[in-house]
């Protein structure tokens, strides 16, 4: 067995696990707390916020809207019936869908997930090559030019971009098709993974396949592009710092091609802060995906969180801001265990 | 090693070159329809698709293509109601009952035959329910003395009803197949009913059209009902999606839908010089309007009649129609001028500095300083309340009045508004039904009243005048009445009726039909190619 995975099943990496287990659970909790009083701070009304000009005028009406989502109770008592509910994974009723807010989450993060996913690999692979390059070609007119693009990258609003590119790869140039997961009366593959790629090849659907393929090209770039220029700037910066030390020099005297002295010796020992960094594109991608998602009329929990916030819909709120906690704790995990996989001095620490 | 890896990366870049190349090569964006679907972009409120609950724009079209009603409307029109799955219809002289005769030969989609059992169960269940659009029958019992008589009882005159009869919220369901999937009519519907979760899968109407699939988010998708007793759409699918309206007008231009409904007027005044496209823009049936508090425990100033008629004629009308864009008029009253007893322009408030100053002066206040309430998160037809607020506030400022604003978003700003505290409030009314019955919330006493600070007593002489328009049954004199109540407003009332935002439709060249009614928006069945 390989050292860096005896070294991830020894003893204090279970207690590492397990502390950062309890955190999920506290930090679960703390997040539904701090989401409620916030919520409830609103000088808003959900039933104003919900029920039309007429409805709000109607007692009944408004008292059966309270009643249906627990509104007529004490705040303290609201609070207490949605933490017993959500021991036995029950999140509430959107007042917004009029569904089990759990199951919007399952129709919605698929959605988004696959989108987010594209555009981190989109980033990674990009941003790092890029970064490598523009290290190794210091100074140089690539350089220059990379440097410039990874700034317009960081730089340009997201819905900026989003509709440039829409304008110009969709309507002017025709390469890619604009809105929405698929093209209009295409049915998705049966439901297994809700990401419609995924779902469209398990079924044996190429077309289904190569529609939902295509509409993820433009929004998943669109989204990549901040993580990109960031990733280049980071990676470049990673790699300067550790490509003339000594045992990079050492290798290139032993002969070893540059491309391997770089790959194997430079980005390895440059890793842990692109790692860093990695983790902090995924809270990008989160927060970007709400613009990114209403101008490509992609159904997904930005959209969601979105029209949630603005309907005081204090379920899918709750429902909203615990999945978003959870990536967050399960990402940070991730990157706390590859710093160890790629530094055997963070993992003896 | 490097020279191992060499060939893998090749496999590995040609494989990422072939992947893009079978991706570009099996089409792009331009992947139109065939002529035989109907894409409509729409910025969704969708919330439901049960007909009984839904009182959304989003709803009201799908609700229309499912869902047959006693009564619809032709095309854009909204003043005569004609019989759709009623064969006929009469109106006591009272305007209390109200009797339907149905056509014997209407089948839901699952062929099963519409009786009046399933009017009844329908309108019961939607008042039952106690949800956004069962007001509609407030006060209204129905009964149905035969498989093929329903009539409807009302507690008051109230000659709206064959106005509001045609919304989809009164679509007809299939009583049995609901009830069997937990719908009931019963009282306590709104604890009860159960049917909503089913209804979002299958749709048990009688319209041209039934559900294939439904999201709130994405898009909903129908198809043509074999069973349909009308003509046959001649789009077999319908695929309704969730777009917002700057990538509407990308897509309308690139031909991936037929028909966008958001689009504001500047936004289609890029497209006037595309012949490929039809631009239809009319005024649209929201009343926007300013009010002054009318309650001195809100505000010492705003309740002086002097300093109100100082705003009526610090307001410059024509700018904020030009401002609205195309299809935009200034409204002269708070009834759309579409609807039976609107005011002709002749009546239209008119802008005059002057004469505001010397308003102001009269009102013996000096150098007042008023807050000013409104959505600031919100636009409608393309304008942005906040810019409006902005326009106020320069207008007034113009005649000494200083105005605060005091937006903030919706969810908030609803709350203010509702309670009735705003000092001046920036609000709009969009119509429940088409009739001038629903604008006499503006009374005193009455909802929109109230929130104006206009309390019942305020003047008896318009309160009597809104008893007797609400209960007139000849369309002629009630027309009259509402006219005479809107100039009284115009005159007594702290409201200041400002602009009808243009209603925005493009279409592709080749579609017909694409009219917009205010009751249900688009009628997608009415699309023709």
């Amino acid at each position: 067995m390989p050292g860096w995975q005896l070294g991830l099943l020894s003893r204090p990496f279970v207690r590492f696990l397990g502390r950062r287990l309890a955190a999920l659970v506290l930090l679960g909790i703390g997040i539904t707390f701090v989401a409620f009083v916030l919520t409830e701070l609103v000088p808003g009304d959900p039933a104003a916020a919900n029920l039309g000009q007429r409805a709000i005028a109607d007692p009944a009406a408004v008292q059966a809207f309270r009643e249906h989502y627990g509104l007529d109770k004490p705040l303290p008592v609201q609070y207490a019936v949605y933490l017993e509910h959500l021991v036995t994974g029950d999140l509430g009723q959107s007042e917004q869908s009029h569904r089990p807010v759990r199951s919007d989450l399952s129709e919605f993060v698929p959605a988004t997930a696959e989108l987010a996913v594209t555009s981190i690999l989109i980033a990674f692979v990009l941003g790092i090559s890029l970064g490598i390059l523009s290290a190794v070609r210091r100074n140089r007119l690539t350089d220059q030019v990379l440097r410039v693009i990874s700034l317009g990258g960081i730089s340009m609003p997201t819905f900026w971009l989003a509709l440039v590119a829409l304008y110009v790869f969709f309507f002017k140039l025709g390469w890619v098709p604009g809105s929405g997961r698929l093209d209009p009366g295409v049915l998705p593959a049966p439901h297994v993974t809700g990401l419609y790629t995924i779902d469209a090849l398990l079924a044996g659907q190429f077309d289904v396949f190569v529609s939902a393929a295509q509409h993820l090209i433009l929004p998943a770039g669109v989204l990549a592009a901040y993580n990109v220029g960031l990733l280049t700037r980071f990676t470049r910066s990673a790699v300067l710092e550790v490509i003339n030390n000594d045992y990079v020099q050492a290798a290139r005297a032993k002969g070893l091609p540059e491309r391997t002295v770089v790959l194997r010796h430079v980005l390895r020992a440059a890793l842990p802060p692109i790692i860093t960094v990695g983790g902090l594109a995924f809270a990008n991608v989160m927060t970007g995906t709400v613009l990114v998602e209403s101008i490509f009329g992609w159904p997904g929990i930005g959209q969601y969180a979105f029209h949630s916030a603005t309907t005081l819909d204090l379920p899918a709120i709750m429902g909203v801001s615990l999945f978003v906690a959870v990536v967050y704790i399960v990402v940070n995990f991730l990157v706390d265990i590859l710093y160890g996989v790629v530094d055997p001095r963070i993992r003896v620490a | 090693m490097a020279a191992v890896s060499r060939p893998r990366n090749r496999v590995l870049t040609s494989l990422v070159v072939a992947v893009a190349a079978v991706l570009a090569a099996c089409g792009s964006g331009s992947n139109t329809p065939s002529n035989h679907v109907l894409v409509v972009d729409k910025s969704f409120d969708m919330k439901t698709a049960d007909p009984q609950r839904e009182f959304e724009v989003s709803g009201g079209i799908v609700a229309k293509a499912l869902y047959s009603t006693l009564l619809t409307f032709k095309g854009s029109d909204s003043a005569t109601p004609v019989p759709l799955v009623a064969s006929s219809y009469t109106a006591s002289s009272d305007a209390k009952t109200f009797t339907f005769k149905l056509r014997t030969d209407i089948k839901f989609s699952d062929g099963t035959p519409l009786t009046s059992a399933d009017v009844v169960f329908s309108f019961n269940r939607l008042i039952n329910i106690k949800g956004n659009p069962s007001f509609l029958l407030s006060g209204i019992a129905v009964s149905a003395p035969d498989a093929s008589t329903v009539v409807l009882t009302s507690s008051t005159p109230n000659p709206a009803v064959p106005f509001i009869i045609p919304n989809p919220a009164l679509g007809i369901v299939n009583s049995k197949v609901v009830k069997a999937h937990g719908g009931t009519d019963q009282p306590g519907a709104d604890k009860s009913d159960t049917a909503e979760a089913f209804l979002n899968t299958t749709s048990e109407g009688s319209g041209p059209y039934t559900l294939k699939s439904f999201s709130t988010t994405s898009e909903v998708d129908l198809t043509a009902n074999p069973n349909y007793f009308g003509s046959k759409p001649f789009y077999n699918t319908v695929v309704i999606r969730n777009i917002q309206a700057p990538t509407q007008l990308i897509d309308i231009q690139k031909g991936t839908n037929e028909i966008a409904i958001d689009l504001s007027s500047d936004q289609a005044g890029t497209l006037s010089g595309n012949t490929s496209l039809q631009v239809k823009a009319s005024p649209g049936p929201n009343v926007f309007f300013l009010f002054a508090n009318d309650n001195p425990k809100i505000s010492k100033i705003t309740p002086n009649k002097h300093f109100q008629n100082a705003i009526r004629y610090s307001l410059d009308y024509a700018s904020y129609v030009q401002l609205a864009g195309a299809g935009a008029i200034q409204t002269p009253g708070v009834v759309p001028s579409m609807f039976l007893g609107a005011l002709t322009p002749a009546d239209n408030a008119q802008f005059d500095l002057t004469k505001a100053k010397a308003e102001l002066a009269a009102s013996g206040i000096s150098n007042p300083t008023v807050n000013l309430g409104f959505p600031s998160d919100f636009t409608l037809n393309g304008i942005s309340f906040s810019t409006l607020a902005q326009k106020v506030q320069a207008n007034l400022q113009a005649a000494g009045i200083t105005v605060n604003l005091t937006g903030s978003p919706i969810s908030t700003a609803l709350a203010d508004y509702r309670a009735g505290t705003e000092q001046l409030g920036l609000w709009l009314w969009g119509p429940d039904y088409p009739d001038p019955n629903d604008y006499l919330v503006f009374l005193p006493g009455q909802l929109v009243g109230l929130r104006a600070g206009w309390a019942a007593g305020a003047d008896p002489s318009l309160e009597a005048l809104g008893v007797q328009a609400s209960s007139s049954t000849e369309n002629t004199a009630r027309g009259k009445l509402f006219q005479q109540i809107q100039r009284q407003l115009n005159t007594d009332g702290p409201f200041f009726p400002l602009i009808q935002p243009g209603q925005v439709v493009v279409a592709t060249k080749g579609v017909t039909g694409a009219d917009y009614n205010p009751t249900w928006t688009i009628d997608v069945a009415g699309a023709g190619g």
